[in-house]
C-alpha cells in the first residue's frame, strides 16, 4: 500500500508505484468482473433500502418526541402549530400558494485522496510553497494542485492560515477570484498529513507576465485588469474578507484575458468595526500601506486599496512601485513619491507606534503633494487622479473598490479593451518551467513586528529640490 | 456567498447514524448529550464566546454523522471541535489550557453530570471533590492528550472535506424579533427564552441544526418562546414572512421542546443513561460495557479498523461477493 504520498517521492518510486498500480487496478478489474454479476441483485436490494432509509431517517429525528406534547403529533408533520387560530383566516388556503425560499446549500463528506489527480509539472516551488499543474484522472480536467505548508510536529496543529484560506476560498464564488474545487488529502488517511487545494488553472500570474513582456501593457489593457482587480476586490470587501497580500504575484491571469485573484494565505475575515487587535505583519512589504509600516493595529480595506495602487502603477512600467530594501526604506520611498503625511492630509497619524520616532522634514508647499503626474508622464489626468488617490498616506482619503469601479478613468478614451481581444503570453506554468521568486515573501507568521525605531527623514526631499539638476539624494537613517 | 445558510445532512448520512456500529439509539444519544454538554462546559471554563462554542457543538455534530462516535474517545473528539474552531475564530485557545480544562472537567472534583448532593452509588466522596491533584496533568499525560486533539483535529477537517462555515440562528432569531412585535410582553424577556430554546437545542440528539436551516430554527424558537410567555402572536401565518412553512415550524418546535423531557426521563429514570447510575461524563469504556451486557457486539467504528483503508476494504467486499457467487 502507498502509505506515503506519491507527491513526496522521487520520479524511481514514482515509476515503481505506477507499475504497482496497474497490477492493483488489473486485479481489480477482475474481480470487479465477477462482481458485476451481483451488480443487479443488489441494486434491487438497494432500492429496498432507500426506502428503509427514508423512515428511518424520519423516525431518527422523531424519537425524542414525547408521546403527548400538547402541540398535536408530528407524525405526518402536516400539523400547524396554533390550529385554531390559523384556520379561521384561511391561511390553510393559502398556505400552499405562499411562496417561501428554499434554501439550497450542500452537504458534507470526507475529502477525496490526491491520487484522483495526475501530477503535470511543478509551478512554483518556494521556500514555503508548493504549487502543480495536475490532471484529474477522471475528467482529464487541469488544475492546480496547492499544498498546504505545514509542520506536522507544530505544538498547535495545522495553521489557522491555511484553514482560513480554505474556509474563504470556499465562501466566496467570483469571476474574479480564483475558484477552489476541492481539498484533498494524501492517500494514507490513518495519519492526515498531506493536505492539497485544488484550484481552478490560470495560465499565467501577473508578475511572470509582466516580466516577460517587451512592451508594456496598452492603456486599454491596464483598465481591463484594474476593472476585474477592483472588482474582485469589491467583493471580498462586500463579503468583510480582507485580502491582505494584494501584489502581481497573487494575480492570476487566463489566456481569454479574465484576472482571478489568488493567494489567500493571509486573509481573514473582519467585522465592522474591524477587530481591535490585527497581525500588522501582512502585506508583502512592497505593497504595504504606510498605516501598517508606522504600526496601526487597527486598520481596514484601505490596506488593500493601496495594494491596488501599487499594482496600477507595476502595471504601466513593468517594474514594483516601491521596491524598499526594508520598512524603514519602504517608508521613505512612499514620502517620496506620495509626499510626507502632515497633521491636514493624515490627522492622527503622529499616534500611531512608529510614528512618535519620526524625524520629518518641515512641510512645504513642495514635499507634500505626490509627484505621481512627473512620474507618470504617460498617464491621463483621470489615470494619475486615480492613482494619487489609491496611494493616498491616508487611509481615509484612499477610494473603495466600488468607487474605484467607478472611476472616470475607465469611461475615458481609450476604453477598457474586451478580455476577448487580450493578448496571449506564453504560459510559464503550462510547462515545465520552474521560476523564481523575486519580490520579498508575504511575512511568516510567527515574525515579531519590526519596532522601527528612530527614523529620521529630514534631508530626504533634498532630492526633490535636486531633481532638476540630476543629483541624487541621501537618506540617513539613525 | 452562503452566510446564512448551513450545508445540511442527507438522509443517507442520518440514516447510517443509525447503523452505525449497532449502537442503540438510546446510548447514541446519551453519548451526543453528554458530549455537547462537555464542550458546552469547557466553552464556559476557557472563556470562549458561545457563538463560537456553537459552531463547535455543530461541527462535532457532523463530524459523528461522518465518523462514528466510537471511532474515538469522546470527551477527546469534543475537545478537539472546540480547539478547531476557537482557532478559526478570533478567541483561539492554546492547546495546553484546552486540556486543562477538560482534564478538570473529567476528573472527580468536577461537578458536571453528578446528581446534585444525593449521591447513590459510585459518587465521590466530599474529600475529592476540590483536590487539585485529582485534575492535575502530568507532562507525559498532556502531550498525549495533546498528540490526540491534533491527530482529531485533522480527521474533524478531513471528514468535513475542510469546510468549517457554520451559520448560527441566534443573531437572525434577535434581528426577527425586531421586526415582530409581541406587544404585551418586553423584548428581553422573550429574547432571553429564545436564545436559550436556540442552545438547548445544540445538545438535542435529533441534530436540529443539521437537519434545518438557521432562519428555520430561529424562528422555530421565537414561536416556541413566545408561546411559553404566552405573548400575544400576530394571527397571521408570520412565520412566512421569514420564509418558514408551517408544517417545517411544527415539527421543529415540537423537537425544541421535548429536550427537556426527554433528558428528565433519562435522569430520573432507574436505566436512564444519564441517571446517577451512570454517573459522570459518559465514556467509551462504559459504552461498551453496556453494550456487552446486552449481548451486542461492538462493531465497526472502533480504532482498529480505521487502518483499514477504503481500498482494502473494496478488495474484500468483492471477494466476498465474488465467493458468494462461486459458491
Ligand atoms: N490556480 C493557479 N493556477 C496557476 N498557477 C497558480 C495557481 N495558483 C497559484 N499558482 C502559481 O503559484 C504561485 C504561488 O501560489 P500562491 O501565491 O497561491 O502560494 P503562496 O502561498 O504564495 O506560496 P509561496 O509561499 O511559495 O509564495 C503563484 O504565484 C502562481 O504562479
Ligand atoms: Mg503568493
Amino acid at each position: 500500500m502507498a502509505s506515503k504520498s506519491r507527491w513526496a517521492d522521487t520520479e524511481e518510486d514514482a515509476a515503481l508505484e505506477a507499475k504497482k498500480k496497474r497490477e492493483k487496478e488489473e486485479k481489480k478489474r477482475l474481480k470487479a468482473e465477477k462482481a458485476q454479476k451481483a451488480e443487479a441483485e443488489r441494486r434491487a436490494q438497494a432500492e429496498a433500502e432507500a426506502a428503509a432509509k427514508q423512515r428511518a431517517a424520519q423516525e431518527q429525528q422523531q424519537r425524542l418526541e414525547p408521546p403527548d406534547d400538547n402541540i398535536p403529533p408530528t407524525k405526518r408533520r402536516k400539523i400547524t402549530p396554533e390550529q385554531d387560530d390559523q384556520e379561521k383566516d384561511g391561511t390553510t388556503e393559502n398556505e400552499s400558494s405562499a411562496k417561501l425560499l428554499r434554501f439550497e446549500a450542500g452537504g458534507w463528506g470526507k475529502s477525496r485522496s490526491v491520487e484522483n489527480y495526475d501530477k503535470l509539472n511543478d509551478i512554483e516551488e518556494g521556500a514555503y510553497g508548493w504549487v502543480a499543474r495536475a490532471k484529474e484522472i477522471k475528467t482529464g480536467k487541469v488544475v492546480a494542485l496547492k499544498r498546504l505548508k505545514f509542520d506536522p510536529n507544530d505544538a498547535s496543529g495545522l495553521p489557522e492560515t491555511g484553514l482560513r484560506e480554505i474556509q474563504i476560498l470556499k465562501d466566496c464564488s467570483h469571476r474574479n477570484i480564483v475558484s477552489l474545487r476541492e481539498v484533498v488529502v494524501g492517500d494514507d488517511t490513518s495519519r492526515i498529513e498531506n493536505i492539497f487545494l485544488v484550484l481552478e488553472f490560470l495560465e499565467h500570474d501577473l508578475m511572470s507576465v509582466l516580466g516577460d513582456m517587451p512592451e508594456p501593457f496598452l492603456a486599454s489593457e491596464v483598465k481591463t485588469l484594474l476593472l476585474q482587480l477592483a472588482s474582485g476586490v469589491a467583493y471580498l470587501h462586500d463579503h468583510w474578507v480582507l485580502h491582505r497580500d494584494l501584489k502581481t504575484s497573487n494575480l492570476l491571469l487566463n489566456n481569454r484575458g479574465q484576472l482571478k485573484i489568488a493567494d489567500f494565505g493571509m486573509a481573514r475575515y473582519v467585522g465592522d468595526p474591524p477587530p481591535p487587535k490585527l497581525t500588522q505583519l501582512v502585506v508583502t512589504l512592497w505593497y504595504r500601506a504606510p498605516e501598517l509600516l508606522l504600526g496601526a493595529k487597527t486598520y481596514g480595506a484601505a490596506v488593500d486599496m493601496w495594494s491596488v495602487g501599487c499594482i496600477f502603477g507595476e502595471l504601466l512600467t513593468r517594474e514594483p512601485l516601491l521596491q524598499g530594501k526594508n520598512e524603514v526604506d519602504e517608508l521613505a520611498k512612499i514620502f517620496e513619491l506620495c509626499g510626507i503625511p502632515t497633521d491636514e492630509s493624515w490627522p492622527g497619524f503622529r499616534r500611531l507606534p512608529n510614528a512618535r520616532h519620526l524625524r520629518l522634514p518641515k512641510s512645504s508647499g513642495t514635499n507634500t503633494g505626490p509627484i505621481i503626474r512627473a512620474r507618470f508622464p504617460l498617464l491621463t489626468a483621470a489615470g494619475s487622479a486615480l492613482l494619487s488617490s489609491l496611494l493616498s498616506l491616508n487611509p481615509d482619503r484612499r477610494p473603495t473598490a466600488k468607487e474605484m469601479l467607478d472611476h472616470e478613468f475607465f469611461r475615458q478614451d481609450p476604453k477598457p479593451k474586451h478580455e476577448a481581444m487580450f493578448p496571449t503570453f506564453p504560459s510559464k506554468a503550462g510547462q515545465e518551467r520552474r521560476r523564481r521568486r523575486s519580490t520579498p515573501n508575504a511575512p511568516g507568521r510567527g515574525q515579531k513586528a519590526a519596532d522601527l525605531g528612530t527614523m529620521d527623514f529630514s534631508g530626504l526631499f533634498a532630492s526633490r529640490e535636486k531633481e532638476e539638476r540630476g543629483g541624487g539624494f541621501s537618506l540617513r537613517m539613525v | 456567498m452562503a452566510h446564512m445558510t448551513n450545508p445540511l445532512a442527507t438522509v443517507d448520512q442520518l440514516y447510517q447514524r443509525t447503523s452505525f456500529s449497532a449502537l442503540p439509539s438510546d446510548l447514541q444519544d446519551a453519548i451526543f448529550f453528554t458530549t455537547q454538554c462537555l464542550t458546552q462546559a469547557a466553552g464556559i471554563l476557557l472563556r470562549i464566546p458561545q457563538s463560537v462554542t456553537a459552531q463547535a457543538n455543530v461541527i462535532l455534530a457532523r463530524y459523528w454523522l461522518v465518523e462514528s462516535p466510537l471511532a474515538h474517545e469522546f470527551s477527546d473528539t469534543s475537545a478537539a471541535a472546540l480547539f478547531l474552531v476557537a482557532k478559526l475564530s478570533a478567541h483561539p485557545c492554546p492547546p495546553r489550557d484546552v486540556c486543562n480544562v477538560y482534564a478538570y472537567l473529567l476528573s472527580p472534583s468536577s461537578v458536571l453530570f453528578k446528581s446534585g448532593s444525593s449521591d447513590k452509588g459510585g459518587g465521590v466522596e466530599d474529600k475529592d471533590k476540590g483536590d487539585p491533584s485529582s485534575y492535575y496533568l502530568s507532562e507525559s499525560a498532556y502531550a498525549s492528550f495533546r498528540a490526540r486533539i491534533l491527530a482529531l483535529e485533522a480527521r474533524i477537517l478531513y471528514s468535513l472535506s475542510f469546510d468549517t462555515h457554520v451559520a448560527l440562528p441566534h443573531p437572525l432569531a434577535i434581528t426577527y424579533l425586531q421586526a415582530l412585535d409581541f406587544l404585551d410582553l418586553p423584548r428581553a424577556e422573550i429574547a432571553r427564552r429564545v436564545v436559550a430554546y436556540l442552545n438547548t437545542a445544540l445538545l438535542s440528539p435529533q441534530l436540529l441544526y443539521l437537519t434545518h436551516q438557521p432562519h428555520a430554527l430561529a424562528v422555530a424558537a421565537i414561536y416556541a418562546a413566545a408561546r411559553d410567555a404566552g405573548a400575544k402572536m400576530p394571527a397571521c401565518a408570520w412565520w412566512e414572512v421569514f420564509d418558514v412553512d408551517r408544517e417545517e415550524l411544527g415539527f421543529l418546535v415540537v423537537g425544541m421542546r421535548s429536550l427537556e423531557g426527554w433528558v428528565r426521563a433519562q435522569r430520573e429514570g432507574e436505566d436512564g443513561v444519564l441517571s446517577a447510575k451512570a454517573n459522570g461524563m459518559v465514556t467509551r469504556a462504559y459504552v461498551e460495557g453496556e453494550m456487552r451486557k446486552r449481548g451486542l457486539r461492538i462493531g465497526n467504528g472502533s480504532a482498529g479498523d480505521e487502518m483499514e483503508d477504503e481500498e482494502m476494504a473494496l478488495m474484500r467486499q468483492m471477494d466476498e461477493k465474488a465467493s458468494q457467487l462461486e459458491g
